[in-house]
């Protein structure tokens, strides 16, 4: 499965969605993706991935295809992707 | 009701009345780690309450609270139409306690610092009450009581109080308790006051009034109630379980462990005092008697203080003999239990055969008891710290 499709069914997951239902391009706050709730949901992204992205890129994130970027650029940077 | 007696207030009810324990051998790994050999475990099944993805960033304690919550104001029945006016009162005496130890296993255990960022709200002593007032947006008062074993006595006295000033129409109140982990269980076992497996009933482990007694059970689960004005409930047509008639709260100020008779006395008198109720009216207490060598013994004498002649005839069971001790759930889990003595099944001290002379009570011994329906009957939490708490409930 390619990286969005593993955040997709992660993050289908974590909130009870289902993921056919999740549009990557859409706000996490119309997902009902509170902040904190996006924050636990990263924990277990980064666990997942074994990748870290820092406090400053989190807060560029606003949809799961900005995440899908970050997550996919660290792990070009880790030599993993 | 969320309790290792079953699933519902009515599966409660018919557990207490048949005497059943819900004491078992703990997990082979849970035993070898802590040193205890039982507890009143509880088969948890969040579906029915919770999403699939809730349950894992909710901790155990509030998964029971939210359970035992929409139950009660299920059967309530209640309009939740200006939830202003509805409030929620919750004890609790650990909290989080199952988020907290994992976090301290990871952290201490294998020097791994990387928190959950959850590790906070689930683990904070007010996550489960709080939960409750978010799931069902209750925002009126908010009050959680941590008094170890009094706390969601408390939690439904104080409510009661909440409603009588005037600061809300309904209150949500009880409590829950999950601390059977390996931590909290050692901890407790190096106060020598749990009892080990009974030899040869592990069930029947936990012996209240009983010369053999050894010690307490540890439990877990949570019981909530829905509390509101009578003429309020009589007026929607209601189904109303009881009447809390009467609160009474005092500090023993003496020790932080080792109870002290008055200030048993001085709950139990106040309680009576503020339902206008005497000794008479009292059909059955359902005692704190948590079966340690001394606890039991004091708590005898109290009854016997404030009931005087009348304690010959005062039927008296410690259910914590079935469903163990649930901590700070154990005030509302057992004023749960009072409800069915207010129809005259008044439920046993299980495994009780040889009274200790000591603890001169009428007791209700092994076998639940039927009488004709009592006026009042009378529930006692006294804590670690002092704190005691007495609950009257009446007849509707």
């Amino acid at each position: 499965m390619d990286t969005l499709g593993r955040i997709r069914q992660l993050a289908a997951k974590e909130f009870s969605i289902n993921p056919e239902g999740l549009d990557p391009k859409a706000p996490l706050d119309t997902l009902g993706i509170d902040s904190l709730s996006f924050i636990e949901f990263m924990f277990k992204v980064e666990d997942e991935f074994g990748v870290s992205v820092s406090d400053e890129e989190l807060k560029t994130i606003k949809t799961l295809a900005d995440l899908e970027r970050h997550v996919a650029a660290a792990l070009a940077a880790a030599g993993k992707a | 009701m969320v309790s290792p007696l079953g699933a519902t207030l009515e599966e409660f009810h018919r557990s207490l009345a048949a005497g059943r324990s819900g004491i078992r051998r703990l997990a082979p790994e849970l035993a070898a780690r802590s040193g205890v050999q039982v507890g009143a475990t509880l088969d948890w099944n969040p579906a029915p309450y919770l999403k699939e993805g809730e349950a894992a960033n909710l901790d155990r304690a509030t998964q029971f609270a939210l359970g035992a919550a929409a139950q009660a104001i299920a059967a309530s029945g209640l309009p939740m139409t200006d939830r202003e006016r509805i409030g929620v009162s919750w004890g609790t005496g650990m909290g989080g306690a199952n988020t907290l130890e994992a976090s301290y296993q990871q952290t201490y255990g294998r020097d791994d610092w990387r928190m959950r960022p959850l590790t906070v709200v689930m683990s904070m002593s007010n996550a489960a009450g709080s939960n409750v007032a978010v799931r069902h947006g209750l925002r009126g008062p908010f009050a959680n009581y941590s008094t170890a074993c009094s706390s969601s006595a408390m939690a439904l006295g104080e409510a009661m109080r909440a409603i009588a000033a005037g600061r809300a129409d309904a209150m949500v109140a009880g409590g829950a308790e999950a601390l059977l982990t390996p931590g909290v269980l050692a901890a407790w076992q190096a106060l020598r006051t749990l009892a080990p497996a009974d030899a040869g009933d592990a069930s029947a482990s936990c012996k209240p009034f009983d010369k053999r007694r050894a010690g307490l059970v540890l439990g877990e689960g949570a019981a909530a109630f829905v509390l509101e004005e009578e003429s309020a409930a009589r007026a929607r047509g209601a189904r109303i379980y009881g009447l809390l008639t009467g609160y009474g709260n005092s500090c023993d100020a003496v020790h932080m462990s080792r109870p002290d008779r008055d200030g048993q006395v001085r709950a139990m008198k106040q309680a009576l005092a503020e339902a206008q109720l005497t000794p008479r009216d009292i059909g059955y207490i359902n005692a704190h008697g948590t079966a340690t060598a001394v606890g039991d013994v004091v708590e005898a004498e109290a009854i016997n203080a404030v009931f005087g002649e009348t304690a010959r005839e005062v039927r008296v069971s410690s259910t914590k003999s079935l469903h163990g001790h649930l901590l700070g759930g154990s005030g509302a889990l057992e004023f749960a239990a009072v409800l069915l003595a207010l129809e005259g099944v008044l439920p046993p001290t299980g495994f009780l055969e040889q009274p200790d002379p000591a603890c001169a009570l009428r007791h209700v011994a092994r076998e639940a008891e039927r009488i004709s329906p009592p006026r009042a009957v009378m529930s006692n939490s006294f804590a670690f710290g002092g704190s005691n708490v007495v609950l009257l409930a009446e007849r509707a």
